[in-house]
């Protein structure tokens, strides 16, 4: 099998959900010396640009985004090794920390973005719900994250998110991080009079929004 | 009946489970095979349908993925089961008619049928913010000053004192007595002290400051309701449980609620017509509910206005009230802020398709820029002459006024237009119109609804 049709079954496997296939395409893609980095960029993340349309289309939904996730992760843990033998790394899009606020548990949203997130490129390290702000501080600061993601549904929990850019504007952190909110309860102008850096009124918008950011920082 | 005891005791014995398997290894998977099985597929064409069979087999559908499912404990990580005939005896045992109010506006909210022309119930109010409590009293005031309304479902008031009522504070205790206290202040100025509410507590986020403001001292009854809800999808925590428990324990009315998540774990339009309908069995079983509140939502639109959320609330309406006599009220967030055409197009679709599917009316919720007081009356007047009219025809008959209304608003959701606020509209002294426009257009309205084929009548 030629590059040209190994790549092309990497996409399919993605956009099928075959877990199976896209293993076993990974490691003919290792056995025929094609360039891990190039079947991930040119097979597999192709395969997640169509997934991401049918998202935004409402062709798919969520269970469909998480077996195109684990779909990925499958072909990943054979060329991964690979990236890593060559001495290379995946380019990274960038690391977000993110979670629901103290008081809201509400999680499905945020869900979502998270797996828009990391089949986009992100390394993306979720908190869960009901998150102490300190806890979006320190692990973002362990992580050396690029942005902090702070979710919240419940008007009476919208505070957490300000009480997060306060905490990090106390500490003289806060040019350190993009700050992106999103949740029911989220408005553009609530994102302006706490000062976040970008509001979100859905999962693929924080994605393109917060890629065109951190592009802009670069 | 299962025993209420009964079910909580299996939230402490039922199997262990991780939130992840529980979604992805049994939630996703059964619901698929229901949908397979049972050849459930979405039929865009019409958006109000109106085959019984379909509508029985999604019944039939939804009993057996809840029986395989059942509901999770994230408290506990155990899954809560029931078999096919503890539910099924739920569905014999559920309330047809729940009794709410005192005094003259004491009434009885029914169980409808599909194409039933009995007038439904009219469920006003929303639990949208308001900024100050002049506001608040002037905009109560104003929904309980329409005759027709039923019960009322109030704003939240998350400031006490110019300052944040913070989720679980004791500022929240506290706004939440406030509310309740000034919303039957409200109702006795309007002339109505025994108009029930049905979400006297929209303020409160937890069971602490519910149970505080449920205190006899600051007027509310037994004869009003109390929502317990499921988060999405199918998770009974404890804090919902703890409210079942108080308010069986004061012979209250419970109103089980539910949103389920259209492009969550329920996927497109079939799984969340299941979902729908599990809801409401849930509500009967685990939550003890006199009523149910039903809110499918699009993750995404944060609305429930789209053609696909209106075959949802529809056919489940329809399976439901065919099936399980079971009174459900209807909530629809709407895309358009208040005032606006994409509003009123938006509401009449939704209503339609509720009233004619044998469903209770609950008045729009302005929902995608969360405007704080855009509760605005006269719309919800609107929303009550636009749930009469429909209640006048079949299904048949409404298919086509849906369809003309979804041209109206569907290409504008993923923009929708905002509109007024209640002070930009009334004078919130004495509550009376001050935007001559505003009340222009309404009847602009009306007038393009009667065009539509909807007999709306002006209310008196």
């Amino acid at each position: 099998m030629g590059e040209e049709q190994i790549l092309e079954k990497l996409k399919e496997a993605i956009i099928s959900f075959d877990e199976k296939l896209a293993e076993m395409t990974a490691r003919d893609a290792v056995e025929g010396n094609i360039d891990p980095l190039k079947a991930v960029e040119d097979g597999l993340v192709k395969g997640l640009t169509v997934i991401g349309e049918k998202y935004e289309n409402d062709e798919i939904f969520l269970p469909e985004l998480m077996m195109a996730a684990n779909t990925f992760q499958k072909a990943m843990f054979v060329l991964e090794p690979k990236i890593a033998e060559m001495g290379k790394e995946r380019s990274k899009k960038g690391v977000i920390v993110i979670g629901t606020v103290k008081g809201d548990i509400h999680k499905i949203g945020k869900d979502i973005v998270i797996l828009l997130m990391k089949t986009a490129g992100y390394e993306v390290h979720d908190l869960g719900e009901d998150v102490d702000l300190f806890t979006f501080i320190d692990t973002a600061k362990k992580v050396e994250a690029d942005a902090i993601g702070l979710s919240a549904l419940l008007t009476s929990t919208l505070s957490g998110q300000k009480d997060v850019i306060d905490a990090l504007t106390q500490q003289g952190i806060r040019e350190k991080y993009v700050v992106i909110i999103g949740g029911g309860a989220t408005t553009p102008e609530w994102a302006e009079t706490i000062g976040a850096d970008l509001y979100a009124e859905n999962a693929q918008v924080a994605v393109r929004k917060l890629t065109e950011m951190l592009e802009k920082r670069k | 009946m299962l025993s209420f005891f009964e079910v909580i005791d299996r939230t402490v014995t039922g199997p262990l489970m991780s939130d992840q398997d529980f979604y992805l290894k049994l939630y996703v998977p059964e619901l698929n095979k229901v949908i397979q099985k049972y050849k459930i597929k979405y039929n865009p064409d019409t958006p109000l349908p109106t085959d019984d069979a379909l509508a029985d087999v999604i019944f039939e559908a939804a009993v057996e993925f809840f029986s395989r499912v059942g509901a999770y404990c994230p408290d506990t990580s155990r899954v809560v089961q029931f078999s096919r005939e503890e539910i099924l005896q739920a569905v014999s045992k559920a309330p047809s008619m729940s009794t709410f109010g005192e005094g003259p506006d004491r009434k009885v909210m029914r169980s409808r049928k599909p194409d039933e022309h009995s007038e439904p119930w009219y469920h006003c109010g929303g639990g949208i913010y308001t900024t100050s409590e002049a506001i608040f009293m002037a905009i109560v005031e104003g929904l309980a000053n329409i005759r027709k309304a039923n019960s009322l479902s109030i704003p939240s008031s998350i400031r006490i004192k110019g300052k944040d009522a913070r989720v679980r504070s004791p500022q929240e205790v506290l706004a939440a007595i406030k509310t309740v206290r000034m919303a039957r202040e409200a109702c006795r100025r309007a002339g109505r002290p025994g108009l029930p509410i049905l979400n006297g507590i929209s303020t409160a986020t937890g069971p602490i400051s519910m149970f505080a403001a449920s205190h006899p001292n600051f007027g509310l009854r037994s004869s009003d309701g109390y929502l317990v809800d499921s988060l999405a999808e199918m998770v009974i925590d404890f804090e919902a449980l703890d409210k079942v428990a108080f308010y069986t324990s004061i012979g209250a009315n419970i109103g089980s609620t539910s949103t389920p998540l259209f492009g969550g774990y329920n996927g497109g339009a079939e799984g969340n017509v299941i979902a729908t309908v599990v809801y409401n069995l849930l509500g009967i079983l685990v939550f003890r509910g006199t009523y149910h509140y039903n809110a499918p939502l699009h993750t995404k639109l944060r609305v429930s206005s789209t053609r696909p959320l209106l075959w949802i609330i529809a056919l489940a309406n329809q399976a439901l009230h065919r099936n399980a006599p079971y009174p459900t009220v209807n909530l629809p967030y709407l895309g358009g802020g208040a005032g606006t055409d994409c509003y009123y197009y938006e509401m009449a679709a939704y209503h339609t398709c509720v009233v004619t599917s044998g469903g209770n009316m609950l008045s729009g919720h302005p929902s995608i820029a969360v405007e704080p007081d855009s509760l605005v009356p006269l719309d919800h007047v609107l929303n009550i002459e636009v749930a009469e009219a429909a209640s006048k025809l079949t299904r048949r008959e409404a298919n086509p006024i849906i369809l003309k209304c979804l041209e109206k608003y569907e290409k504008l959701l993923k923009d929708p237009p905002k509109g007024f606020k209640y002070q930009d509209c009334y004078d919130v002294e004495n509550g009376t119109i001050t935007n001559s426009e505003y009340a222009k257009n309404a009847d602009r309205i009306r007038k393009e609804f009667k065009e539509l084929g909807l007999p709306i009548e002006k209310s008196a």
